[in-house]
């Protein structure tokens, strides 16, 4: 081996991995890339404010349509009134938050469907986005080192924290379950040892636990929100579009055993078609109500509330009904593998089973619930308006604070929505070291109350992404980590859709929406 | 924690007096010559482990809401409560609910009252819009309950004594803005403004007099892009021009855009800064801004 000879270039590797942009750059890029994309992708998801005028009789419908959204780099208003760029320094000295307007194009519509007219359509000032010093809205991006001098700011700052009321806060990286995958593990249910195939399954900030157990007479249950207690395997698979015996054994395995098991839970089936099936879910999710209604909340829990995740924009409910059916069997043959002993429950301490969220992420989930806040004080403006008999326009129905103070409030306390708190802490100015370490921190969100032994191990799979020696002690011993120096953090698919065209070319089947894709054949 | 008492002044030398916390005290010779025994600030303490975050009691009380922020809500609760498993559940939430709706609607007892949190919201809306500091929907709002405690209202809109209140405060705390610039983002008309601005000025007795020009100087600035160079001058220019009395009969806010301009050129940035774009800015026709001009260059 040439090590000897390589000691000069591992050094500059090393060196380039110690540089200013490295140590915080996960923050920036997490950060930009929400500014980038994951603020449309919000407002797009929103899309429109609808009111409750034309309510009456006589009176029109109206709603409001979502456009674009920009950001721009932060700056201060003055009492006297003007307004002008702000610096890092002189938001923390004068105790102001360094953040940048938001504005974003509505229109408020009026009329009925086919005959919308556009009352007025403007591009308004929304609220406050606190900018990550930094970050590409930074109103430092691109600074020389003479630069920053000259402004004050200090030119071996890493950056990668915000700055709300003078006081600089950081967002805690949080090290989550990863979702949407199937975890197969063991549990017991009154003293007997089952078979549970667990799913975190998530769009758009909505998460919702999916359960799929092996109870110990061998029958397999579903439970999901929205149903209290489990529903049937097969009558949920049915209820899904999955009728027939041999279709359902032959999604779930071709393994002899597996399909033994399997048999044994059609036989006690107690519905055998799809309508019948919906009609028993029915009876379980609207019980006492009338049959019309719980056939309409039985169709509606099904595509709402089950395996959200699988969910495609622009693709009809129904053509994400049969992958749901398809999900489901994966995570039944999961269960029955466990109970074989074909495989281990699997380990949820391995690093391919976390997902980490960066601050782009959480500020993702602040701003969504920030921009619901706002549209429902758009909603009641628009009302309130309408009832006084005044002219509908953009510029008098949006109360800007609303959305900033959503936005602030969370980073300047910690307390995230969601409930979790201590998301955003002070920054660590005890030495530069303290900096350095605090940005690159992780949290587990575990109780550290509790034992959580194997959480606190150091796992195998940890190797070069988190360093294996700076934990603290006590309490947090292990749930609290730090970054590998080479540890290099990769982000979500920019283009999802992109991604499963592809897929679909290259020959994976059953992606609703891309059924009539090319199929390119690989020549070798 | 800073409140100027201007209505009385110290009984040894008739220095400005000051109440800070407790104590009245006179800025210059240092006399106390008040002491509350009650502490009404905040009290010091932090109960949490933040340092920063030191208070034990809810927010304080203010006059910009129509209860004065002592209400209560029934919440959903919060921090670790938060948690689904603690979470309310059947009959118990069911009652829970229309327990806080008819706690909601119990929290407004009359039309007046109904109409004040309207007004209220729409101050707040213009403050927020306008950009100003809180003090101003503080006195805004004040001002907006005196009027209707007074009985202005029959006959005028909500809408505009509420633009009306915000744009009273900021002219008497010499901080004016244009009748334009807050009917833009109020939902009043500016007859509705202006009637209701009336109303107040009359009934009220507003401590305004005519708006000093250079009050405008400092947004104007910031707004057509100048420096602080151009507006020291144009404050020059303005000031010689109230001493010579050449500003009566002018609208103010085009005597600031006209000195503006004047500096502007000055300081040959011309061509960015014209005739129109300054009267734009000012919301005045370019014919104040021009014979505002010629008064300066007279001179």
């Amino acid at each position: 081996m040439a090590t000897e000879l390589n000691r000069s270039k591992r050094r500059d590797i090393s060196r380039e991995y110690f540089s200013r942009e490295r140590l915080a750059e996960h923050h920036y890029r997490s950060f930009n890339a929400f500014l980038g994309r994951g603020m449309q992708e919000v407002v797009d998801e929103k899309a429109t404010i609808d009111t409750d005028i034309g309510d009456k009789e006589g009176e029109e419908p109206v709603h409001v349509e979502l456009g674009d959204v920009r950001v721009v780099t932060p700056r201060v208003r003055e009492a006297d009134g003007s307004e002008e760029l702000l610096y890092p320094q002189e938001a923390r000295l004068r105790n102001i938050t360094y953040s940048a307007p938001v504005f974003m194009e509505m229109s408020i519509v009026k009329g009925e469907e086919g005959d919308e007219r556009v009352v007025d359509s403007t591009e308004t000032k929304i609220g406050r986005m606190p900018i990550m010093v930094g970050s590409e809205k930074c109103n430092i991006a691109g600074f020389s080192d003479q630069e920053l001098i000259e402004i004050g700011e200090d030119p071996a700052d890493p950056g990668g924290y915000f700055i709300v009321n003078g006081s600089e806060r950081v967002l805690m990286t949080s090290e989550d379950l990863a979702p949407n995958k199937i975890l197969a593990e063991y549990d017991t249910k009154y003293g007997d040892e089952i078979q549970v195939a667990k799913t975190f399954s998530q769009r758009r900030g909505y998460r919702a636990l999916v359960l799929c157990e092996r109870t110990r007479d061998g029958l397999l249950e579903v439970s999901f929100p929205s149903v209290s207690g489990s529903i049937n395997f097969v009558t949920l698979v049915r209820a899904l579009g999955l009728e027939s015996d041999e279709e359902i054994v032959h999604k779930v395995s071709n393994d002899p055993e597996v399909v033994k098991y399997m048999l044994e839970n059609l036989e006690e089936a107690d519905v055998q078609t799809e309508e019948e099936a919906i009609e028993t879910l029915g009876k379980r999710v609207a019980s006492g109500q009338g049959k019309n209604y719980q056939l309409k909340r039985a169709n509606y829990v099904i595509d709402r509330y089950l395996l959200p995740h699988l969910h495609e924009e622009g693709v009809e409910e129904e053509d994400v009904r049969i992958n749901k059916a398809h999900y489901l069997c994966r995570m039944a043959e999961a269960c029955f593998e466990l109970a074989l002993g074909r495989r281990d429950s699997d380990d949820k301490d391995h690093y391919a089973n976390k997902r980490l969220k960066v601050s782009g992420d959480l500020m993702k989930d602040l701003f969504r619930t920030a921009l619901n806040k706002l549209a429902r004080d758009v909603k009641y403006q628009l009302e309130r308006a309408n009832m006084r008999n005044r002219n509908l326009s953009v510029s008098t129905v949006v109360r800007s604070d609303v959305l900033t103070e959503r936005l602030e409030h969370p980073i300047a306390t910690g307390n995230w929505v969601g409930g979790r708190s201590g998301v955003s802490q002070l920054v660590d100015r005890t030495d530069f070291m303290g900096v350095l370490s605090h940005l690159r921190r992780l949290r587990s969100p575990l109780s550290r109350s509790q034992p959580h032994f194997e959480a606190r191990d150091l796992h195998a799979t940890q190797w070069g992404r988190i360093c294996p020696s700076e934990t603290p002690e006590g309490p947090n011993c292990g749930l609290v980590k730090n970054f590998a120096q080479a540890m290099e953090l990769s982000q979500n698919v920019e283009d999802e859709q992109g991604l499963k065209r592809e897929l679909a070319s290259m020959g994976v089947e059953g992606i609703p929406g891309l059924e009539g894709i090319e199929r390119s054949t690989a020549d070798d | 924690m800073v409140d100027v008492n201007s209505t009385s002044d110290c009984p040894e030398c008739d220095g400005r007096l000051r109440t800070r916390g407790t104590e009245t005290i006179c800025e210059d010779c240092g006399l106390v010559s008040a002491e509350d025994s009650i502490d009404r600030g905040p009290e010091w303490r932090s109960f949490d482990e933040e340092e920063t975050d030191r208070r034990r009691t809810g927010a304080p009380l203010t006059r910009s809401r129509h209860d004065r922020g002592l209400s209560t809500e029934i919440g959903y609760g919060s921090g670790s409560n938060a948690d689904y498993r603690s979470r309310l559940t059947g009959r118990k939430r069911r009652q829970i609910t229309r327990l806080r709706r008819e706690h909601n609607r119990a929290r407004i007892s009359t039309k007046a009252k109904r109409n004040q949190v309207y007004g209220f919201t729409e101050i707040q809306r213009v403050n927020v819009s306008l950009s100003l500091p809180d003090s101003v929907r503080e006195q805004a709002c004040i001002l907006f309950e005196s009027a209707q405690s007074e009985g202005l209202f029959p006959g005028r809109s909500l809408e505009g004594f509420a633009a009306a209140s915000v744009y009273a405060t900021c002219r008497t705390q010499s901080n004016p803005r244009t009748i334009a610039e807050v009917t833009t983002v109020a939902r009043a008309s500016d007859d509705e403004l202006t009637v209701a601005y009336d109303a107040l000025n009359r009934e009220l007795g507003l401590p305004t007099g005519p708006i000093d020009p250079t009050q405008y100087l400092p947004r104007y600035a910031s707004k057509l892009d100048l420096g602080t160079a151009v507006e020291r001058r144009a404050h020059e220019f303005a000031s010689t021009l109230l001493q010579n009395g050449a500003v009566s009969g002018r609208n103010p806010s085009g005597v600031a855009a006209g000195c503006l301009y004047e500096a502007a050129g000055e300081r040959e940035e011309w061509p960015t800064v014209t005739q129109a774009a300054a009267a734009d800015v000012a919301d005045v026709a370019p014919a104040t801004v021009r014979s505002t001009v010629q008064t300066i260059r007279k001179l």
